[in-house]
């Protein structure tokens, strides 16, 4: 396939014309974060960024996102230094299952960057494309009110 | 052996959901002193951040179906599509002759190994409902394999087949699954205390209500998935499950295999609820293709097939009749219920809850359970109180309207103080306070007047919005018990690893078991590792189902820490370095008290908002009180309170399955269409638990709190819109053409 970013380098995988991004990211990539749940875009688990926007990777062709920028939850944090997204939803107890929480994290990424300091209103719109089986939805809002108020700059997760 | 050695093992009773059961019990080789309400604790009953938060969050916790192993080959599963039947044809001619394909396997392949999955002997040419698998494909890739599925030629004779349980229990039904009758697990099932008769001659009011509940789906989001893997004769199996020991006695019994040559993997999984307590199709398929192939398989169930065969919470029919004086005494409770069960699964009744809730002389039950050709239902979180707290509870609501009385005062008048089923005191009950806290969160009597003015002014205002209040209560045993076993390895330094054989669903049990163990040998909480979930690596525990998990496992862990800090410090105080020694403790689940029922107790009161022209039920808000003993950890806790009451939520107002009766096939088999709730659905939520340490329950002072939480939440709902609306709702969900159905005939 064309060459696209991911996660900030150039890439190209042995992808063909039907391929949905989703196993090019999974079988091909090597990156297993975004995740499989329902294959025809219902759940959300899937959900990267391609160009900023939150895209459910399982609808997607690999090769519509020739040429573009594809963020996956690989590609906004680390262990030593988690996206403040992230650092949230550890303080908050955002995740249980944790199977659909990469997804929930790339909404809420997407999300602050595009409104960095969104109303309950917002956020429920936001966030409403993501399902969790588990019921982390308060956990996740409580996270996302926190952000909200305090910006999500990189200082605001170096909190414990 | 003399006759001085005291007896290790005894047998005991032990209550699983709602089932009592004798358990083998191993006596813990000392008594240890329970952690009372005033013990000074300092990580257990604090908020420690969950262990696998990290991993979870950024995409790096491993699933089933993120396990890619060399050469590793995939599955897809092909299904009848017809409800029942008998397969006469089955070419996989075209199916072998897809580029990728390495295998397939019919009922011809298998016929030798009895593998049975559920109720059906697998790939069972006796069709007994539409998803039952017929075959399977085996190819270098997922994409091969499902179209090779598709390419394989199937013909079925279609024969009769029922879906209801009336239809099912009529006479002259098509049997659904073999035998001679449909009815199943003892039906009718009977239950009565004291006397029908005399509580109905004792009543000075009754009412008599009719209910239906739905079908309800787990939809967990990782589907059933295993990945099987053959290496010197032994298996490694790697499964999201709810139970790594029970998946490995199942395969190495399915495989004529010694269970120590079976290791089973659960280092995290996407959600159970119930559906994922055992072996199943996905697994003895990848493990006999693996072999067939000398190759590492995975076989993970698509969303389909996740929807239509992984088990079901069975939708029920109940009549409920209360008899009370009119002070609101209860002097009757009599129900029967109807159960469609699909092939298989076990008698989850719903009607357990009417002998344990209420303090009453006289409770009748009975019920009927059916075979009917779908699949087989499977436990879901709280199976048949979930159900069996709609009728009762509804009907608590009618009775209260019929003497006049506030709902939330008939319940207290007949508050339960000792186990009512068994007679027998409870561990520790603190429902009192659970109905007191919560009302004075809410603002129960207040916002009921308030609500209620406001709805009279809504009606002459012409506004289209209704609001209503409603409560429910609810009881779940919740005492866990034994076998369950644990093993805590002091390092030299004094670090520590516990291995317990359990494994987390989500609930967090890493993290509590790791609190425990720092609790008990005085460390931080980073110098403990825990180790569960791998079969090869740990002590024998139970599945994760019926809230067992916490109140079994704890105390076993606790047990060992004890056992291996007594070596550690003995081995200190001799002044020898201590090189790499390691201090090995081990810890057992003793048995629980004779005659004392254990059990988690809880209230959750709502408001919602009704639009009478759509139809439509909004939850405002909704406080939950429960009372589960110790909590271990309030954050983890609260996670489990705001999961069960948004999976409640969801049961009361969106999900029902829906099947195609033409057809048998399940209509709503997607994540659309099979609504669950989503973010936008959620109210504002407080939640809590009471009470505290419960000493007599077992020494870590903690019960159970996973699925009590769901039990009360759709009741609550239903009353609140009966409420709101003056109609008397008898089904759930409460969807806007129910709603609208019962604005209608109230007009």
């Amino acid at each position: 396939m064309p060459a696209f970013t991911l996660n900030g380098r150039l890439t190209s995988l042995p992808t063909r014309d039907h391929d949905t991004l989703l196993d090019a990211l999974r079988d091909h990539a090597g990156l297993p974060g975004t995740k499989l749940a329902c294959d025809r875009g219902e759940c959300g688990a899937c959900t990267v960024l391609v160009d900023g926007r939150p895209t459910y990777a399982c609808i997607t062709l690999a090769a519509q996102v020739a040429g573009r920028s594809v963020t996956t939850i690989e590609g906004i944090g680390t262990d030593a230094a988690p996206h403040p997204v992230q650092a949230a939803f550890v303080r908050h107890d955002a995740a249980q299952c944790g199977y659909c929480t990469p997804g929930q994290v790339m909404a809420a990424v997407a999300l602050l960057e595009a409104t960095p300091h969104p109303s309950d209103e917002e956020i429920r719109a936001g966030m409403s494309g993501n399902l969790c089986r588990c019921g982390t939805y308060p956990r996740i809002a409580a996270a996302l009110r926190e952000l909200a108020a305090n910006g999500t700059t990189p200082a605001d997760s170096a909190q414990p | 052996m003399n006759d001085a050695t005291p007896k290790r093992f005894v047998s005991t009773e032990v209550e699983v959901e709602g089932r009592v059961e004798i358990k083998l019990v191993e006596l813990p080789a000392f008594a240890v002193t329970p952690w009372d309400a005033d013990a000074p604790l300092t990580q257990v009953g604090h908020s420690a951040p969950r262990t696998e938060s990290p991993l979870k969050v950024g995409g790096r916790a491993q699933y089933t179906a993120d396990l890619a192993r060399a050469g590793m080959l995939h599955v897809a599963l092909r299904r009848a599509g017809v409800a029942k039947g008998r397969v006469t044809r089955l070419d996989t001619a075209a199916a072998r002759a897809v580029a990728g394909v390495r295998d397939i396997l019919t009922h011809d392949d298998i016929k030798a190994a009895k593998l049975s999955a559920g109720a059906a002997r697998l790939f069972d040419p006796h069709v007994t409902y539409a998803a039952q698998p017929i075959a399977a494909v085996c190819a270098d890739t997922r994409e091969a394999a499902e179209a090779a599925a598709r390419a394989i030629i199937v013909e079925i004779t279609p024969e009769p087949f029922v879906l209801t349980a009336d239809d099912a229990l009529a006479d002259g039904a098509p049997i659904a699954r073999g035998g001679t009758s449909n009815a199943a697990f003892g039906t009718p099932r009977q239950r009565e205390r004291g006397s029908a008769e005399a509580g109905l001659a004792a009543a000075e009011v009754t009412v008599s209500i009719h209910v239906t509940t739905p079908a309800a789906l787990h939809a967990a989001m990782e589907p059933h998935g295993a990945v099987a893997e053959w290496s010197n004769g032994q298996l490694t199996i790697w499964e999201g499950t709810q139970g790594i020991f029970r998946v490995r006695e199942n395969v190495a019994r399915a495989f004529g295999l010694p269970q120590s040559d079976v290791r089973v993997i659960c280092e995290h999984m996407g959600g159970g609820f119930g559906a994922k307590n055992y072996a199943g199709t996905h697994t003895y398929t990848a493990a006999l293709f693996a072999k067939r192939l000398g190759a590492p398989v995975r076989c993970v169930l698509d969303r389909h097939g996740e929807q239509t065969d992984t088990g079901h919470r069975n939708s029920t029919v109940q009549q409920v009749t209360l008899g009370a004086r009119r002070d609101g005494t209860l002097t009757l409770i009599d129900v029967t219920a109807d159960a469609p069960m699909g092939v298989g699964g076990w008698a989850a009744g719903p009607t357990a809850f009417a002998h344990q809730m209420y303090r009453c002389p006289n409770v009748r039950t009975v019920e009927r359970f059916a075979f009917t050709n779908v699949g087989a239902m499977d436990s879901f979180r709280a199976p048949g109180f979930v159900e069996g707290a709609v009728g009762i509870e509804r009907a608590m609501d009618a009775l209260a309207e019929k003497l006049g009385l506030d709902p939330l005062e008939l319940r207290r008048r007949n508050l339960a103080e000792r186990d009512p089923d068994r007679d027998r005191p409870y561990s520790g009950n603190a429902i009192a306070q659970c109905y007191d806290e919560a009302a004075a969160r809410f603002d129960w009597s207040a916002r009921r007047a308030t609500v209620a003015a406001a709805r009279r002014r809504a009606r002459d205002d012409r506004s289209t919005t209704r609001r209503g209040v409603g409560l429910a209560a609810q009881v779940w045993s919740t005492g866990g018990g034994p076998p369950a076993s644990a093993i805590v390895r002091i390092s030299s330094d004094g670090s520590a690893d516990v291995m317990v054989g359990t494994q987390d669903l989500g609930t967090g049990i890493r993290t509590l078991v790791r609190q425990v163990v720092a609790e008990v040998l005085g460390v931080d909480l980073a110098r403990v590792r825990a180790s569960i979930g791998d079969t090869a690596h740990t002590p024998y525990t139970n599945n994760s189902w019926g809230s067992i998990t916490t109140p079994s496992v704890l105390p076993a862990v606790r047990m060992a820490a004890i056992d291996a800090k007594a070596q550690y410090d003995e081995a200190k105080a001799t002044g020898a370095p201590l090189g790499q020694m390691q201090f090995v403790g081990r810890g057992s689940r003793g048995p629980n008290p004779d005659g004392t029922g254990i059990a988690t107790f809880g209230v959750q009161m709502c408001e919602v908002e009704v639009d009478i022209t759509s139809g439509v039920v909004r939850v405002v808000e909704l406080v939950a009180v429960h009372d589960a003993g110790r909590i271990v950890n309030p954050t983890l806790a609260q996670s489990q309170l705001e999961g069960g009451i948004i999976q409640g939520l969801g049961y009361a107002l969106f999900e029902e399955r829906v099947l195609d009766a033409a057809t048998g096939r399940t209509l709503n088999a997607g994540l659309h269409d099979y609504k669950v709730p989503t973010f936008a659905d959620v109210p504002a939520i407080a939640a809590w638990c009471v009470g505290g340490a419960d000493v007599q329950a077992n020494h870590v002072g903690a019960r159970g709190l996973a699925e009590a939480p769901i039990i009360p939440t759709a009741p609550a709902i239903m009353n609140a819109v009966a409420d709101a609306l003056g109609v008397a709702p008898d089904a759930l969900p409460l969807t806007p053409w129910r709603v609208l159905g019962w604005l209608e005939s109230a007009r």
